[in-house]
């Protein structure tokens, strides 16, 4: 007897394994990233499942929410000729098609040819007030600290990786620095030059 | 005892740390002009860490930080090291970098990011702590590659670098999770203990290998994942080329060490027949790929790649003599590489860059002495005796043999024979050709001291290879046998 | 300091000099550079007192120093071994070389490769060492073929003079020869033995007596094959017969060297690897009749040839040559410490002659032929007096150093019990008037007799190729001009290498023929009695030398020198009415019974003729065509195929990955 839950995971398995298909295929990119969107969101409800609803929250939160829609933006602002890009596409794409055939099916063979017993440990089932949050958080700041702290030192990298790639001092931008206009001298404006006199051309 | 007390070990990590965000608040205030005091900040940071990690030296192995984190002598070892290279690296690269405006705070920090991440990955006894490692020495290299904005090859250079990183990163992490899956832990000596007491999913295990392999085999460049190597080589700065070049490959030797050995011991017979197909694949292909180059950068892209594979050759011997041989030749292509590309800054001024081998023709007109260090260098990357590239060559065929892998041996020996050829092509280059420019080298004396130092320790070293082989020996004997 | 520090002083102290000197010779500029090596040389020499005294007091060291790689079973080591005999020559070695390196103050004052000069000596005092102080035979090859590189280095010193460029290929090229019996000998004892440890291979030794060689079709024992195959390399270094033509045409280079080198070290290095390949040598007769064989013919032929050279130096090299034919013949009659013996009063007062020869030369301003020169005994009475003393020593004056070891090897021949010692005998006596007689035809025609110099010199040209070229860089005396003795740095070596050729065979005799200085270092076995038999005879230094005047061998040097006085002070006219006489016996010794001719016809030109073949064939067809461009051709084939995958697209270098990772997964499947 298939549980409620196993037809809900196979659910959002086929829905996530169906956007990501379409993500490649999609012509246009906005449908592209809009699909991601929707694997995304299958991903986020197979955690949700595993009861792992931190996770769920964040993937929703940052992926969809914020990394998504900056995608978006891009996207839409950069005028991208998808049709240029995606040239050869087709041409290499039984290639492709083949290489994944074949890798599917050794990974489906490896992994399935084990199957005789029901690997990994079942999933453990938490009472109602268990917090998924606390576990993390403790696991987080005890047995993690040290991954931990480095993932912080990472996004710093990233700030500073980010600032020094984009900001930028343009050599030829033209600016005004009024304290320095309001600070000038007679001196530094006005050369007193003598000049001879000269006689009259022959 | 105090908690403070027991960070003894990660002392140099944490010091590191400190002095960069202090470094970066300093770096504001100092001015273009000034930013030698960044970069002095930065050397003496270096000796710090240097002082720190000797005096905080302890025989034994010590774990931290929930065994995510451990303190061997190897660990020391290779740290000292990477300092030295990383401190090298600033010197030879500070000049060529002032010449085009690269000299910049951000740089210096983001190359005591690197070693941050490669000290991280020498000392990691945890999967999460390797990838985060990984990750920090990755990032900080692919924003160094693409500080030169206006260079569209150095954009190129880290665009290409970044996206393929990622993927072989999603590669790593896919392996890593099938590992957790097959053990159900992902601390190196939990997984080695749950191997050795038998897996039930053995299947799982070496398909997660599988691509743990393929993550490692890209950080080192092994072929077929090497694509990267040569245009990044090609299209970062030099000084970068030289820092991706140098330090890392110590931290790569680390993360094989942890990932491989010490955590899959048991599973050698499977990983060194994946491990030699990349290292012969990787000797055909770098010194035959190495032989067409024009560009001097690009000759040592490939011939890194030839290298690593050399390198693999003595893992995959899978014995002590074999790990020690590879970290020798480690440790000996660092200093090897160093002086290469620090050669090619030395003879590179503002708005030239001297990285054809044309460049190098009649070098000894214009310089006997430093046609006679690159001599030294060329003749060590072959491994010709007396030079140490001949002993750290030998050391590895020698294990090799002794593992009985004579086949890879055989062929190691004849791409090295078709490998000397460039290398040899140099030489014939700086002492038979007429040079082509006559304009006088600029001879810095910080870095040309530096390079005549790292050419002769090429030649001392072969004479007197005896000690830093001990060194090698002693460190990868303890890390295994008090694990 | 303990005693392991003081060895490596000794080698690394010149070495080090010899660093400073050449590399920063210019820094240091030339009277640093000449203090500096000069201090050094000095300490290797004190060092090696301080460690003569400690072997006397029985601390001998035999052991590595330094574990340079192991291949296998096999270690190749540094390694030092520290006996009696080494320490010998390590004094021969230092002093001499510190005697040189003060007197080329004054002999290469002028010259602008000063500092090249004095790095060059102390970098060959260095090899010397290192050579003469192995344990093994890899460190003595690596001795063996650094000494020979500085010596060519120096033949060539003044590398713009023609002479001096064929000279040194010519060196360069014998000692090929040479050392490739060499180092085929000592691929044999490796090949034999197992090792190349010293104390290895002597210890088991005997054990090999009756091996046979593995050359297919003969069947040869296999010691004498190691054992004359190293001769070989002994007689490319040492000069003997027929690898000697070197050694005379080496005179080109400065004269120091000639005296350090071609005369008192690095030509002995033959003798000395010899005697310490006793163990070896004693298991094989028929090596030994071969050693005494050659060394008697270089004995008595290379002495004829010293009759009628008229450069100064060309006499001394042929008596080197000579005096080195008896070293070996000692060494056939197993008579290692006599061979030893002789090497070192040698060193002593040949060094003398070529150091005070040199003397004359600055004297003559740089005039080498003795045609031009007598009655210099005025100008140059330091010089003189030294010179007639090594002469003595060298013709064997009773109670002067070469009286005791030549007389000694006389009769060690005669007491050997080889087939071979009734020729070896008759030539060495035949020998001993031939020594005295050129010696002394130098001695009178250039020290007494009428003064020739000052004249005009060029008529006095000799028709001789070589001599012509060398004249050119000749300046001589002008007309009027008189020589003058040479300065201090030049005739204090020629006093304190006078004193130990006057006396030092009368006080050592004892201790290193008959005592046991050397037992441990050599090894003679039983059935070659020689060394037996001339202790039963002997009585004390003194003794042996009022003895010889009832020996004929003494009453044929006194002929030798009286008939030397006759024909070049009383009848000057003599020898040129015998060379019109005997017009053809002169055209061979002036051509050097051919060798050179020979050489150049059969070796060189037959090499030329082989080499053009194999050019034409082996090289343009096969390797050429076949096999460089070939390959060539090939890897720069799969090298553009392998360029083309270097596309620079992302997605391709993404698709390679993903390539690798199925590769790796058919691996995985395959290993299972």
């Amino acid at each position: 007897m298939i549980s409620f839950e196993t037809i809900v995971f196979y659910l959002l398995a086929a829905l996530s394994v169906f956007a990501a298909v379409r993500v490649i295929t999609a012509r246009n990119p906005v449908h592209a990233a809009l699909f991601l969107v929707l694997a995304f969101c299958g991903m986020a409800g197979i955690w949700l499942l595993l009861e792992a609803e931190f996770l769920a929250m964040t993937l929703i939160l940052v992926y969809v929410g914020a990394v998504m829609v900056l995608f978006l933006f891009v996207v839409m602002m950069l005028d991208i000729d998808l049709v240029q890009l995606r040239e050869g596409f087709w041409r290499w794409f039984p290639f492709g098609v083949a290489l994944a055939a074949v890798m599917v099916f050794e990974m489906v063979w490896v992994l399935g040819n084990n199957r005789t017993a029901e690997t990994g440990t079942a999933l453990v089932k938490h009472d109602a007030d268990y917090s998924n949050v606390k576990e993390l958080g403790r696991l987080i700041y005890t047995d993690y600290v040290f991954p931990f702290e480095l993932a912080a030192v990472l996004l710093l990298i990233a700030i500073v990786a980010a600032i020094a790639l984009t900001l930028r001092r343009r050599k030829d931008s033209k600016t005004q620095n009024v304290a320095q206009q309001v600070a000038v001298k007679r001196a530094d404006r006005i050369r007193i030059v003598k000049v001879p006199a000269e006689k009259r051309g022959e | 005892m105090t908690y403070l007390s027991t960070l003894v070990p990660a002392y140099a990590e944490i010091f590191l740390l400190v002095m960069v965000c202090a470094i970066l608040i300093v770096d504001l205030f100092v001015t273009d002009p000034n930013r030698i005091v960044t970069y002095l900040l930065v050397q003496l940071t270096l000796l710090g860490c240097a002082l720190i990690t000797v005096s905080t030296y302890q025989p034994g192995v010590v774990h931290l930080f929930h065994n995510t984190f451990v303190d061997d002598m190897m660990s020391d070892v290779l740290k000292l090291l990477s300092y030295l290279a990383m401190s090298m690296a600033l010197v030879y690269s500070r000049h060529y970098l002032m010449a085009r405006g690269l000299f910049t705070g951000e740089f210096m920090v983001l190359a005591l990011f690197a070693l941050l991440g490669m000290m991280v990955m020498i000392s990691a006894s945890h999967f999460i702590s390797l990838y985060i490692g990984l990750e920090l020495l990755s990032l900080s290299l692919y924003a160094m590659v693409a500080l030169q904005r206006d260079s569209a090859v150095a954009t190129e250079a880290a665009m290409k670098y970044f996206i393929l990183g990622a993927l072989a990163s999603g590669l790593l992490l896919y392996g890593m999770s099938m590992l957790y899956g097959a053990t159900g832990s992902l601390d190196v000596n939990a997984i080695s203990a749950a191997i050795s007491h038998g897996v039930e999913n053995k299947q799982l295990l070496t398909f997660g290998l599988v691509f743990i392999v393929a993550g490692l085999a890209f950080k080192l460049g092994a072929v077929p994942f090497h694509m990267w190597v040569p245009d990044v080589y090609h299209g970062a700065p030099t000084a970068m080329t030289l820092i991706i070049g140098s330090a890392p490959k110590l931290a790569a030797f680390a993360f094989v060490m942890r990932l491989l050995v010490e955590s899959m011991q048991p599973l050698m017979m499977h990983w060194s027949g994946m491990l030699a197909i990349l290292a012969v694949l990787s000797m055909a292909l770098g010194n035959i790929s190495a032989i067409a180059q024009t560009n001097l950068k690009r000759m040592f892209a490939y011939s890194t790649i030839a290298h690593m594979g050399f390198l693999l050759l003595g893992v995959l011997s899978g014995n002590i003599d074999g790990y020690s041989s590879a970290m020798f030749y480690a440790v000996v292509y660092v200093l090897m590489s160093l002086g290469g590309f620090g050669m090619i800054m030395l003879l590179s001024r503002a708005g030239f860059e001297a990285d054809n081998l044309d460049d190098f023709k009649g070098l000894n007109q214009r310089s006997p002495w430093l046609a006679f260090i690159m001599l030294l260098l060329m003749f060590s990357m072959a491994g010709v005796p007396p030079t140490v590239g001949f002993y750290a060559k030998f050391s590895v065929l020698q294990a090799a043999v002794n593992a009985g892998h004579i086949p890879l041996v055989v062929m190691a020996v004849l791409f090295s024979l078709i490998g000397a050829f460039y290398y040899l092509r140099i030489v014939k280059l700086m002492y038979f050709d007429a040079p082509e420019s006559h304009v006088p080298i600029s001879m810095q004396p910080d870095s040309s001291v530096l390079i005549s130092f790292n050419g002769l320790a090429v030649l001392l070293l072969g004479i007197l290879p005896g000690n830093l082989m001990a060194v090698c020996a002693v460190s990868v004997q303890q890390s295994l046998l008090l694990h | 300091m303990s005693n392991f520090s003081l060895y490596l002083l000794v080698p690394l102290a010149p070495l080090l000099g010899a660093i400073l000197a050449g590399l920063f010779g210019k820094v240091l500029g030339r009277a640093w550079s000449h203090r500096v090596t000069i201090a050094l040389v000095a300490v290797s020499f004190f060092a090696s007192l301080r460690i003569f005294q400690d072997v006397l007091d029985g601390h001998t060291f035999n052991g590595a120093v330094y574990q340079w790689m192991t291949s296998g079973d096999i270690s190749l080591e540094v390694g030092f071994l520290i006996d009696h005999l080494t320490v010998l020559m390590m004094l021969v070695v230092t002093f001499v070389s510190l005697m040189v390196h003060i007197y080329t103050i004054g002999y290469m004052e002028e010259d602008d490769g000063y500092q090249r000069f004095f790095s060059y000596i102390s970098l060959f005092t260095f090899s010397m060492l290192m050579l003469v102080m192995a344990n093994n035979f890899m460190q003595l090859f690596f001795g063996w073929e650094a000494v020979g590189l500085v010596s060519y280095l120096l033949i060539g010193f003044w590398f713009k003079r023609e002479t001096a460029i064929y000279a040194n290929l010519k060196a360069f090229l014998v000692n090929r020869v040479g050392d490739f019996g060499f180092l085929l000998g000592i691929g044999l004892i490796l090949m034999v033995f197992g090792s190349l440890d010293y104390a290895t291979v002597f210890a088991s030794a005997a054990s090999h007596a009756n091996d046979m060689a593995p050359i297919p079709g003969v069947s040869w024992n296999m010691m004498t094959a190691i054992c004359i195959l190293l001769f070989i390399g002994a007689m490319g270094k040492s000069a003997q017969f027929p690898l000697h033509v070197w050694l005379p045409d080496s005179m080109e280079g400065p004269t120091p060297i000639s005296a350090l080198i071609h005369a008192a070290t690095m030509v002995t290095a033959g003798i000395f690897m010899v005697s310490r390949m006793s163990p070896l040598f004693e298991l094989s007769d028929t090596a030994l009749s071969f050693v005494m064989v050659i060394g008697a013919i270089t004995a008595l032929f290379m002495g004829f040839l010293g009759i009628i050279q008229n450069d100064i130096k060309r006499v001394v090299a042929y008596s080197t040559l000579s005096q080195l034919g008896y070293m070996t013949c000692a060494l056939g009659a197993s008579a290692y410490s006599v061979a030893i013996f002789h090497l070192m009063t040698h060193a002593f007062f040949k060094a003398l002659l070529f150091l005070a020869a040199g003397s004359v030369i600055i004297g003559m301003h740089h005039d080498q032929d003795i045609r031009n020169m007598g009655g210099l005994r005025k100008y140059m009475p330091i010089t003189w007096i030294t010179f007639l003393i090594g002469t003595l020593a060298l013709i064997g004056t009773p109670f002067l150093s070469g009286f005791y070891s030549k007389d000694s090897i006389i009769e060690a021949v005669e007491a050997s019990g080889l087939p071979v010692k009734d020729f070896v005998y008759i030539a060495l006596r035949m020998g001993v008037f031939v020594t005295a007689f050129y010696s002394f035809r130098l001695y009178f025609l250039v020290f007494h007799g009428t003064e020739r110099f000052g004249k005009a010199h060029h008529d006095h040209h000799g028709d001789h190729a070589d001599e012509e070229v060398a004249a050119d860089h000749h300046h001589g005396l002008a007309p009027g001009q008189k020589p003058h003795e040479s300065s201090w740095v030049v005739t204090l070596p020629l006093v304190l290498l006078a004193i130990p050729s006057l006396a030092i065979g009368y006080f050592t005799i004892e201790p290193i023929l008959y005592g046991s200085f050397l037992k441990d270092a050599i090894h003679v076995i039983g059935s070659h009695p020689a060394m037996a038999e001339l202790a039963e005879e002997f009585h004390g230094p003194a003794a042996k030398a009022l003895a010889s005047v009832f020996d004929s061998t003494l009453w044929f040097a006194i002929s030798g020198v009286v008939m030397a006085w006759f024909f070049y002070l009383k009848r000057p006219d003599i020898p040129e009415k015998i060379k019109q006489r005997f017009h053809g016996i002169y055209t061979v010794l002036e051509r050097k019974y051919g060798f050179d001719e020979f050489n150049d016809w059969f070796f060189a030109g037959g090499a030329r003729l082989v080499s053009r073949f194999l050019w034409q064939f082996g090289d343009v067809k096969m390797i050429d065509g076949m096999m460089v461009n070939g390959t060539a051709r090939l890897v720069g084939m799969c090298s553009g195929i392998v360029r083309r995958f270097q596309t620079g697209y992302i997605y391709h270098y993404a698709f390679s990955m993903i390539i690798g990772v199925f590769v790796l997964l058919s691996i995985r499947e395959l290993i299972g």
